[in-house]
């Protein structure tokens, strides 16, 4: 991994969050330290504090007592609308402002911060890229015409377009369907690879945490925290019964979700072609050559289109409507759990694609199988051995 | 004589009539819009301001608008100043209304958004807030200004400038050659302005209401 | 958008409960206030001969009688005329020329009052009760008849299909499920009528109908501000009455169980 980390530490020293009239504060003394470039996780129950401890770091929510510093820079003695300028903010359902288009949503911070307009311009269109949505298809488009996962990538790249070293995520995937919210997931992933910001990201759904987390803090009433390590440590050991209650039965088997497609040996060797470079006569006599019954078809920057079988080939004359356009697909990124479920959904083989949508191999039932075959012998060698 | 033979011979004093009309009926629009924005703005946050705004501006509208004028004349005299007086007063609910749900119907996860990437305040109020309640707002307006067109008419008994003075000289008439055609050409000529200034809504609707939020 | 109800067309529903909740109260203690305040003040001042002949109790009456009376007339018309034409015009066969009879209505309400109230009296030559109450009637019908109409399709179709499916006739479904379904918008319709025919009385003069109208011109054209301030402070008080009482009625003859 590169180590290019742009995000920067956040510390809170015994920050307090008391509402007027209330009796106990909603945050009681929370001391934290954020590493720059990790994504850490706040889990935990409604109503624990979580979001509250959080809207604390941009001063959504003003504390009432305690320091906190932002790469080293005393946040509280910033000005409040500057100071969110430089930290990114998602939220559920993405917050998306109707009236806008989505390059002028993306375009608000930079606006803010007095871009001059071809670089707002251009950094719109890199955004979008970024985020996986063709600038020449969405960029007037207003979010109502735009899926939920779709407004989750604006929200996501509007949050990022000013570069903030810093990016707040407020169950920013709660909204929106299983299969989706895995997706965005992934892609998550694939962004921090890239980008290294410092993320706090908060979420009650455990199993979203011990994805995406680098470290996770299970957060009890008042925001106490009651355990705060990585997620392997948390599923392995628990540190109390309300910690082991949140991680849930089956802690062996999610930690399937903590394997990436990138830790298993996947094939390579499937047969691709590159659509526009080549005929379906081509492909007919390479298939032939080398034995194989189903081939790949690929468009020009290599993203995996269409599965096509021997036989198809004889009538077809272009390779751009042959077979059957490929289904679900993982990334390198994705979790062997996602695999699996598309593998099923496949019937077969899953496509496995690499950071930009490229083809980088597929992957099958077999491979998942073994895999938790070698799990479970070392789950139950561990056990004996304890 | 008929009514269009009625018509183009007094074309000029009904044309100037007719304008005097759809001048006062606007500006009181937009005096009221001002008005009824600001007032909204300033209440739409506290629940107990909006029912006594909301409250207050219904009260008004329930006054009977010859009662209203009347009570006015003795303050302010006859003419153009009672009648924007009462005008304004009647133009005020709607928007007011309108505002105040347009404003309270934002979706809390956008001002919660526009606050969260660095928003000042006001830049949330005049470049989220305002605009996602404008086609409110501008429907508010629509339903004052049908409104004011037929108010505007009894303020005729006020002196007031405009179409009214033709109903009433009709009426006076009673009897007379072109009564009928005098109070009917002030009427239609009314109805015929309350549709062109639909029309003018429908347009601005169109050119001021963006995409991602029309209906 | 969320819930938003802005309302589209002339209605003093102000749009909020809490509102509605204020007015129910302070309406009629305000009414009692001002019409008490305005009353004291008109008795005990010293009045001219020409004052003294219309601050009197027999005048006083006699044009709030009048008013009142051009009121329930209209209402008694627009309640008979406009909910009957609604259900009629919501049955399947009368669907097609529906939208004409909303249309007519529409017009009714965008022409002014003033010049419905006198090309009638025009053309017809009547004057008194009924020259100024028919067309009050025909200008005060739409917000019934509109709310009827759409009170009625905005039963949720399902609720008609199990109507339907237990066996009720299509007369059954109608004054079983349908109306009793649309009576919080019909009073909504009549609330707003109501407001707009006692408003519209005080123009009945014009058309010798009588009204507390009547009291405002006597006191402009005499130049006795007192008369006016009189019958304007009545026409005020009877109208925000009125509307309260078709809040009352909202509020008490609504079906319970329906928000």
């Amino acid at each position: 991994m590169a180590e290019n980390v742009s995000g920067v530490e956040i510390q809170l020293e015994n920050v307090t969050k008391r509402y007027p009239g209330t009796r106990e504060p909603a945050v009681k003394d929370f001391t934290m330290t954020i590493p720059a470039g990790k994504i850490v996780i706040l889990v935990g129950p409604s109503g624990c504090g979580k979001t509250t401890t959080m809207r604390m770091i941009n001063r959504l929510i003003e504390p009432s007592s305690g320091r906190i510093t932002i790469g080293g820079e005393d946040a509280l003695k910033l000005n409040g609308d500057a100071l969110r300028r430089k930290v990114g903010y998602a939220i559920q359902q993405a917050g998306l402002f109707p009236h806008f288009t989505v390059a002028q949503n993306i375009a608000v911070v930079p606006g803010l911060l007095d871009w001059d307009k071809k670089q707002i311009s251009e950094r719109v269109d890199e955004m979008m890229d970024l985020v996986g949505l063709d600038p020449a298809v969405y960029r007037d488009r207003y979010p109502r015409q735009l899926s939920g996962g779709q407004q989750q990538r604006v929200g996501v790249a509007r949050a990022l377009a000013a570069d903030p070293p810093v990016l707040l995520m407020d169950e920013p995937f709660g909204a929106v369907d299983p299969i989706t919210r895995g997706n965005l997931q992934d892609e998550l992933l694939r962004l921090q690879l890239e980008l290294r910001k410092t993320i706090v990201f908060v979420t009650h759904d455990f199993d979203e945490a011990v994805k995406l987390g680098d470290k996770i803090a299970v957060l009890g009433d008042q925001s106490t925290i009651q355990q705060y390590d990585t997620p392997e440590a948390i599923l392995a050991n628990p540190a109390n019964d309300m910690v082991a209650g949140f991680v849930g039965a089956g802690a062996s088997l999610k930690q399937l979700t903590l394997l990436r497609v990138r830790d298993v040996d996947y094939h390579d060797d499937a047969l691709t072609v590159v659509a526009p470079d080549s005929s379906p006569s081509d492909l007919r006599r390479q298939m032939t050559e080398k034995g194989k019954t189903y081939a790949l078809v690929l468009d020009a920057r290599k993203r995996p289109q269409r599965w096509v079988h021997v036989r198809d080939l004889s009538t077809a004359s272009t390779l751009a409507s042959v077979g059957r356009p490929v289904g679900d697909m993982v990334s390198t990124q994705s979790t062997l759990q996602d695999a699996l479920e598309a593998i099923l959904s496949e019937g077969g083989n899953a496509v496995v694609t690499g950071s930009r949508g490229e083809y980088v191999g597929t992957i099958d039932i077999t491979t998942v199988t073994d895999t938790i075959q070698q799990l479970r012998e070392e789950h139950d060698a561990g056990s004996a051995a304890s | 004589m008929n009514l269009l033979d009625y018509v183009a011979d007094r074309w000029d004093r009904l044309s100037l009539q007719a304008w005097l009309h759809v001048s006062e009926v606007v500006q009181s629009t937009l005096i009221a819009a001002v008005i009824g924005v600001l007032i909204g703005v300033a209440v739409y946050r506290s629940p107990i301001g909006s029912a006594v705004a909301t409250a207050l501006a219904s009260t008004i509208l329930t006054i009977p608008s010859f009662a209203l004028l009347g009570l006015l004349i003795p303050v302010f005299g006859l003419g153009a100043l009672p009648t924007v007086i009462a005008l304004v007063l009647y133009a005020l609910l709607p928007i007011t209304r309108n505002t105040i749900v347009g404003l309270a119907g934002v979706d809390p996860a956008v001002t919660d958004a526009a606050k969260g990437i660095g928003m000042s305040r006001t830049a949330v109020l005049t470049r989220v807030e305002l605009r996602l309640a404008w086609p409110a707002i501008l429907a508010g307006m629509r339903v004052s200004t049908q409104m004011l067109m037929g108010i505007a008419v009894i303020a005729a008994y006020a002196k007031g400038p405009g179409l009214g003075s033709e109903v009433f000289s009709g009426l006076t008439r009673a009897g007379s050659a072109n009564a009928t055609n005098q109070a009917l050409a002030g009427t239609l000529g009314v109805v015929i302005l309350a549709l062109l200034l639909e029309g003018v809504y429908f347009l601005i609707a169109r050119f001021t209401i963006s995409r991602g939020i029309r209906g | 958008m969320s819930s938003t109800t802005e309302i589209q067309g002339f209605s003093t529903e102000s749009g909020s409960r809490r509102a509605d909740r204020v007015r129910l109260f302070a309406q009629p203690v305000a009414v009692v206030v001002i019409v008490g305040l305005v009353l004291v003040w008109a008795f005990t001042r010293s009045n001219d001969s020409i004052e003294a002949e219309s601050i009197q109790a027999g005048v006083l009456l006699d044009k709030t009688w009048e008013h009142v009376l051009i009121t329930l007339v209209v209402a008694a018309i627009v309640v008979g005329i406009g909910v009957p034409l609604g259900m009629v015009l919501t049955r399947s066969w009368a669907r097609p020329v529906a939208p004409l009879f909303i249309a007519i209505a529409n017009i009714g309400q965008a022409a002014p009052a003033l010049g419905v109230l006198v090309l009638f009296f025009l053309w017809t030559e009547w004057d008194g009760l009924w020259a100024a109450a028919l067309p009050i009637a025909f200008y005060s019908l739409l917000p019934v008849l509109r709310n009827t109409i759409v009170g009625i399709q905005s039963v949720d179709p399902a609720l008609v299909d199990a109507g339907k499916g237990i066996g009720m006739s299509s007369s059954g479904v109608l004054f079983r499920i349908e109306v009793p379904l649309a009576v919080p918008l019909i009073l909504a319709g009549l609330r707003t009528s109501l407001v707009l025919a006692v408003g519209t009385a005080t123009l009945a003069f014009f058309v010798n109908g009588g009204g507390l109208g009547e009291l405002v011109d006597t006191g402009y054209k005499l130049n006795r501000v007192s008369v006016l301030v009189v019958g304007a402070v009545l026409a005020v008080g009877l109208a925000l009455l009125v509307d309260w009482v078709g809040a009352l009625l909202e509020e008490y003859l609504g079906p319970k169980g329906l928000t």
